[in-house]
């Protein structure tokens, strides 16, 4: 994964509520105020904690109204998964107001479950032995890409792009957002939740035309990567062919990105006009020759952790079950 | 055991409600199998979404491990053999001959992308051969008419050996069958993982083809094709042939048969043009785009036996 060392002011949309597109809503971001009254800061509970672990509610289902209505006491953190807390909560957010939450909600529970984890910061353990852990994986990684190409579209540095890059920038956005909430709708209440961003890192990646080309084509080759590398570990060939519904996808926007900077004279170790599939990520030699990348989950994360776009990254509670192979990752992006 | 419970068992109802409102389309449309319906009259979601999110390729008797691979040389040779014809690289001097005339209008910066997919197809016939596939019907460079006419060399393609427009349709096809024969036949290879990861592996490289094909046609004019290379809406949008003119009714149905389907927005049950959070101003093609879809092997042989003298299955 290419990190560019140059930092710039972040971009328009990304780290300010006021842009057009932003990984943080907008309207959340300038509304609503997060307060953590006691407690831990850092996310360790989760909704499936024993019952001894959490602290006691005030008493009211799915939270407590003030009487101005625009402060909100979540007191549990299975609170937050039922239905009437998350409407009172979205409607707070239409308002305006300060969302408490109440002492311990945030202690670490005895018995962690990894693949419920709902998530307050992006800290999430996958347990990578069953079906819903490999989803989860998916999710992670879709979270990452949704968020690079709508801070993308959504940064100062996207005029730059020509027409043809815009285009393609703008249907990636829309593509991996459609992975991305397909994925959690689909996982409900067992999704993972959403990943922490460092936005001064996210940032760094938005630098310039050639910067933002140049981490597209290492988010899609490390997709197709991943995709390649989890397939043989889920056990329902329904998610499988989903997953293989995506991966194709994933592989048309790597070719695409890579044309795009063929034609711009950046490619690696292959010929002109051939980096869509280049000698330099589909195997041209040895026994796997005309097999495209393929990258263990451990790979993967380890990857996306060496980038440090993310605050908490996503960890392998549980392996997969199953035997790996060999990874073929992705060359260094040129 | 929470592991063995769908991801579709829990479901939020405001989700629900906004993304199966379609359920009563589905029920009176019987474009899906009695589980589904029967998880659906029962007003139970997780089993009509587990069953639906089966659907897509649960027809017939699943191949064997064998049988996929066979099946998968058979579509690589045929693919290898067509690119070679067209390169002018052919064993057999008559299919290069066909091609003369439009391998000369093919544009110069197109011909390495053409060098490197025809590449891939003989690493993958190779590759399916050292796993153990058999080319059963022993095909080689005669064994195919890419005029689709099954050896009367006037099929409905026959354009595509002079109106160079039509020849990269032609291979936009071929790849997207490819990448959509693989898809079909990923849960068959499940038994056996390291066949698999293989056969996801040459998958994605035909995908990455397909997104190449599409980038050419779209700066040679073909106005409906995305330079993301990804596959909008089904039949003539699919096509995207606004540069091809007075194609032959005969190829308009069987490229429509190729893309057939690949306008589906329900993914796992779910109506994927109404998540959430999805970017204000979206088109609903992007719904389409985002994911591909997979076809039968039943579908793929319909699609590709006119291109193949020998009888296929």
């Amino acid at each position: 994964m290419y990190l560019p060392v140059d930092v710039v002011e972040p971009p328009r949309g990304w780290a300010t509520p006021t842009g057009s597109s932003s990984l943080v809503p907008p309207q959340r971001a300038r509304r609503v105020r997060m307060l953590v009254s006691g407690g831990k800061s850092g996310y360790h509970g989760h909704a499936f904690c024993p019952a001894g672990t959490r602290v006691a509610t005030a008493g009211v289902e799915g939270g407590f109204m003030s009487d101005s209505g625009k402060t909100f006491v979540v007191t549990s953190t299975e609170q937050l998964w039922k239905g009437s807390t998350r409407r009172s909560f979205l409607k707070l957010l239409g308002v305006g107001g300060t969302i408490v939450l109440a002492p311990g909600l945030f202690e670490a529970c005895d018995s962690y479950n990894p693949v419920t984890a709902p998530g307050g910061g992006g800290s999430a353990s996958l347990d990578l032995s069953n079906d819903i852990g490999i989803l989860n994986y998916a999710y992670a990684l879709e979270q990452l890409e949704a968020a690079f190409y709508t801070a993308v579209v959504g940064s100062s540095t996207f005029s730059q792009l020509n027409a043809e890059q815009q285009e393609v920038m703008t249907d990636l956005r829309n593509h991996e957002v459609i992975h991305r909430e397909f994925l959690k709708a689909a996982l409900g209440s067992k999704a993972i939740g959403s990943l922490s961003f460092n936005s001064t890192t996210v940032a760094s990646t938005l630098t310039s035309a050639a910067v933002i080309l140049k981490n597209a084509q290492a988010f899609e080759d490390l997709g197709v990567s991943a995709y390649n590398g989890a397939g043989k570990y889920l056990k329902d060939s329904g998610y499988l062919t989903l997953a293989g519904k995506i991966v194709s996808v994933e592989a048309r926007h790597a070719a695409a990105i890579r044309d795009i900077r063929d034609i711009l004279g950046i490619r690696g170790a292959t010929a002109v006009g051939t980096s869509f599939a280049g000698d330099d990520v589909v195997a041209a030699t040895g026994a796997n020759a005309g097999l495209d990348v393929k990258n263990e989950p451990s790979t993967v994360l380890a990857t996306v952790g060496s980038t440090g776009l993310l605050t908490v990254n996503p960890t392998i509670g549980t392996p997969p079950s199953g035997t790996a192979t060999p990874d073929a990752p992705p060359p260094p992006t040129p | 055991m929470e592991h063995t419970e769908t991801i579709f068992g829990q479901i939020e109802p405001d989700i629900m409600k906004r993304l199966v409102t379609r359920r009563e389309a589905i029920m009176k449309g019987a474009a899906v199998g009695s589980s589904v319906a029967a998880g659906l009259a029962m007003m139970s979601a997780p089993i009509a979404l587990a069953a639906l999110s089966r659907e897509a390729f649960g027809q017939g008797t699943p191949l064997t491990v064998q049988q996929v691979i066979d099946f998968a040389l058979k579509l690589e040779i045929f693919e290898n053999e067509f690119y070679k014809a067209v390169l002018g690289i052919s064993a057999v001097a008559a299919q290069n001959a066909a091609f003369a005339a439009v391998r000369a209008m093919v544009p110069a910066t197109a011909i390495p992308a053409i060098q490197q997919i025809q590449k891939h197809e003989t690493e993958h016939v190779a590759f399916l051969l050292a796993a153990g596939a058999k080319n059963t019907l022993n095909l080689d460079g005669t064994s195919f008419d890419f005029t689709g006419g099954r050896g009367s060399g006037t099929g409905p393609f026959l354009q595509a050996t002079t109106d160079v427009h039509f020849l990269l349709l032609v291979a936009q096809g071929a790849e997207d069958t490819g990448v959509r024969a693989y898809k079909g036949q990923a849960p068959a290879l499940q038994v056996n993982p390291p066949v698999l990861e293989a056969a996801l592996r040459i998958h994605s490289v035909e995908a990455r083809h397909a997104s190449k094909i599409r980038r050419l046609r779209r700066m040679a004019g073909a106005t409906g094709v995305k330079y993301s290379g990804t596959i909008t809406g089904a039949g003539a949008t699919a096509i995207a042939a606004s540069d091809v003119s007075n194609p032959a009714p005969g190829a308009v149905t069987a490229l429509t048969a190729i893309y057939a389907g690949e306008d589906n927005v329900m993914q796992g049950g779910l109506d994927v043009t109404a998540l959430p959070n999805l970017p204000s101003g979206i088109n609903p093609n992007a719904a389409t785009e985002a994911f591909d879809e997979p076809l039968t092997a039943t579908a793929v042989v319909a699609i590709v036996q006119p291109f193949f003298i020998p009888a296929l299955s």
